[in-house]
């Protein structure tokens, strides 16, 4: 009976009681601004970092507690956060990180890796950049929306499932990042006045922010991405010559497959990146008729034409910053022995390589109205 | 009479044996040791573990029902062989207890990381007394029911349908591979369980299947084993994967379903009954050697001190590294001992053919 009560009491060792947890569910790192824009001795030094979390508080709907350190790591910046309030920081529940911009640019595989190694932080936390602070923007309440934290975590949920931006978590960020044919991508977000807007997405060489795609243009990348379904896209078509016409490309499934060509005088890559794309058009603004056949084909082919030259376009940017964020790389790779693609100096090589895409487009429906023809 | 164990129960309890906490770190060994496309490799210790199982399952058909004890003793005074049960007694009670404070530190880096390991070791120590002192028929059975609890698991494999590529599998082949041999032992350590068949000959039905029934659970082990690990090389890019402790841990955290997340601890808990079934079947065939030893003492008792023994022993090695030195080097004697048990087994049988029944011709397969 004693060693039963001895062995039940083993439980009570390590005691975690929700009232006195505090579960981050946002942190934001930054430079220090102070230390920011110091005298380049102190640059060459390591850097302090701006570290917030918030933690959601129950006493009302919104209310959250935001603290704030600054310290050389991150692990030391917890430290600090923690003597600040009564709660035991824990990162179980951690459900977003934010990336300042000034310091995406100096390089984030530090951070993310503490992040790895914790084993109460969750692979599915997601990777965001802030174009701008992050600790700004995490710090400020908008009164419309749910506390902060949530409503960029919803947010960046809401907009992965329409493409708009690529879903990262701190595995696909290290996946990509570890992955010699690949480069890392991360959404990127700005403050507005009254909300939080996606910016793009933020392209990464190394650990170091580089680049960025447009957010008008974020649909291009994700064709060039991958596969995914559900996507939403506004054709202008003057870009195709036809001024002043726009068509609502929606409930889009695109397939893409990408074919390595090597030339014989070696050295030489020739990448076809194929993409298949169907949807549907409700909307179209414009001389040609939605409901006339030999229209539907013509709108076809401008919608492929017009998606050729933006993924061309794109590669192409992507090629200037030399960031290889489609992953062409593991399909040269895959052409290669193991010696000739250790021997490959890919960063050099990739900038010249020749890409061309070809886009099928299959509009599946035009809607459920006809207007007809008089 | 006194049941015995079904080919069934036997292919569950090999299983069972088998497989335990390493399926959570071999992915990334087998990315360390046989780099690209190191899965693959492990067709061929699935193969090498098939043919030792051939060995056994001759010793078995020669054996004929009788244990390996009875066998040794026929041909030397128990007195001489009394140094080699000790050397199998303390090797499998250590192998239990080393690979139980595997799990418990394993475990400590999710739950209770502050508790103090052999507390929690005393539970799982108490655990598979219970389970030893009932026989071998009852643990059969116990490890049946944990196997349905462990099993489905694998199901959660589809979730990574999704981001599984495999263009992620490179078309390298063990490029990148290091201390091949060091690494092989360290996988093949992952297959050991198989040779404790050695002590079910006089517990197991006398039926064909029992040969074939290690067989199987050798080859479920081998297909858990490989699922996993194809998994993990298209799941994760290549440096990745190298660098992650506990790989399949980190992809059980991956899932998420609508009413839950992070279910890694969840699981994690499920495998201590694999563990466990290892633990156990260690202990009790080290509890075999020593009921051989000292044949009147009460078993229950023997138990009792082979455990208590056992703990004490675990007090040595503190931290992961300690502990997977330690079995490492425990896991290469087995290894021998998987091997050399067999072989000797089969020498004297087929000596002791000879001496009975001269005239036959011991080349033919009985």
């Amino acid at each position: 009976m004693m060693l039963l009560v001895m062995l039940l009491l083993i439980g009570c060792g390590d005691q975690r009681v929700l009232e006195k947890l505090g579960f981050t569910q946002t942190t934001s790192y930054d430079l220090d601004p102070n230390t920011e824009e110091s005298s380049d001795d102190e640059k060459q030094g390591q850097q302090k970092l701006l570290i917030s979390v918030t933690i959601p508080r129950t006493r009302t709907e919104n209310s959250r507690e935001l603290i704030t350190a600054t310290a050389y790591t991150s692990k030391e910046a917890k430290i600090k956060l923690s003597s600040q309030t009564e709660l035991t920081i824990v990162s179980g529940q951690l459900r977003n990180t934010l990336f300042g911009l000034s310091l995406a640019k100096q390089g984030i595989w530090e951070h993310i890796d503490t992040l790895v190694r914790d084993s109460s932080i969750s692979p599915r936390v997601k990777v965001t950049i802030v174009n701008g602070s992050a600790h700004e923007l995490l710090s400020k309440d908008y009164s419309q929306h749910n506390r902060t934290g949530k409503y960029l975590d919803r947010m960046l949920e809401k907009e992965a499932i329409s493409q708009t931006v690529p879903e990262i978590t701190l595995y696909r960020f290290t996946r990509d990042f570890l992955d010699d044919g690949i480069d890392a991508v991360a959404p990127i977000i700005k403050q507005l006045d009254e909300h939080v807007s996606i910016d793009g997405i933020a392209l990464f060489q190394g650990d170091r922010y580089v680049t960025k795609v447009e957010p008008d243009d974020t649909l291009i990348f994700a064709f060039l991405r991958g596969r995914f379904k559900n996507g939403e896209m506004s054709v202008d078509m003057s870009e195709v010559g036809r001024i002043n016409e726009h068509i609502m490309f929606s409930s889009m499934i695109s397939k893409r497959k990408i074919k390595i060509k090597t030339t014989s005088e070696g050295q030489h890559y020739h990448a076809d990146i194929s993409i298949n794309v169907r949807g549907s058009v409700l909307e179209y603004t414009g001389k040609l008729s939605l409901d006339n056949v030999e229209h539907q084909k013509q709108i076809e082919k401008l919608i492929a034409e017009y998606i050729k030259l933006k993924t061309e376009e794109m590669v192409a940017m992507m090629q200037k910053n030399n960031v290889d964020s489609i992953g062409l790389g593991k399909y040269v790779r895959n052409k290669l022995s193991y010696e000739e693609w250790k021997n490959l100096d890919w960063r050099r090589i990739y900038p010249n390589i020749e890409v061309t895409c070809n886009v099928n487009v299959r509009i599946k429906d035009f809607g459920k109205f006809v207007n007809i023809e008089q | 009479m006194r049941e015995k164990l079904h080919p069934f129960h036997i292919a569950i309890l090999i299983y069972m044996t088998q497989s335990g906490v390493v399926i959570f770190s071999l992915p990334r060994v087998l990315a360390q040791h046989m780099g690209y496309n190191g899965w693959i490799a492990l067709t061929v210790f699935y193969v090498i573990v098939a043919l030792n199982i051939s060995l056994i399952s001759l010793a078995y058909r020669l054996a004929d029902g009788k244990s390996i004890f009875q066998i040794i003793e026929h041909f030397f005074p128990k007195i001489a062989v009394i140094p080699l049960y000790i050397f199998l007694l303390t090797l499998w009670m250590m192998i239990g207890c080393i690979s139980a404070k595997r799990y418990i530190i394993i475990y400590q880096i999710f739950v209770f990381p502050t508790t103090h390991p052999m507390l929690i070791k005393i539970l799982v120590d108490t655990l598979a007394f219970l389970l030893i002192i009932k026989g071998i028929y009852n643990i059969s059975k116990a490890a049946t029911v944990f196997f349905w609890l462990v099993i489905w698991t694998i199901l959660l494999l589809l979730f990574f349908l999704h981001d599984f590529q495999w263009i992620n599998l490179t078309s390298f082949y063990f490029h990148e591979s290091s201390d091949i041999v060091t690494g092989s032992f360290r996988i093949f350590t992952a297959f050991l369980g198989y040779e404790l068949i050695l002590l079910l000959f006089p517990y197991a039905e006398k039926r064909k299947g029992v040969m074939k029934a290690v067989h199987i659970g050798n080859l479920l082990t081998f297909l858990t084993y490989i699922l996993v690990c194809l998994v993990c090389y298209g799941f994760y890019s290549f440096d990745q994967l190298k660098r992650m402790k506990f790989p399949m841990l980190d992809l059980l955290a991956y899932i998420e379903f609508p009413f839950v997340e992070r279910i890694e601890n969840l699981i994690f808990s499920l495998y201590l009954f694999t563990s466990l079934i290892g633990i156990v079947m260690y202990c009790w065939s080290a509890l075999e050697a020593a009921q051989r030893i000292l044949p009147k003492a009460n078993v229950k008792w023997l138990a009792a001190i082979i455990m208590a023994v056992a703990y004490v022993v675990s007090w040595v090695p503190t931290v992961l590294v300690e502990v997977d030195a330690w079995l490492q080097y425990l896991g290469q004697i087995e290894i021998g001992v998987a091997f050399g048990l067999p072989l000797m087994l089969l020498l004297f049988l087929l000596l002791q053919k000879r001496r009975d029944e001269p005239y036959i011709d011991y080349n033919e397969p009985s």
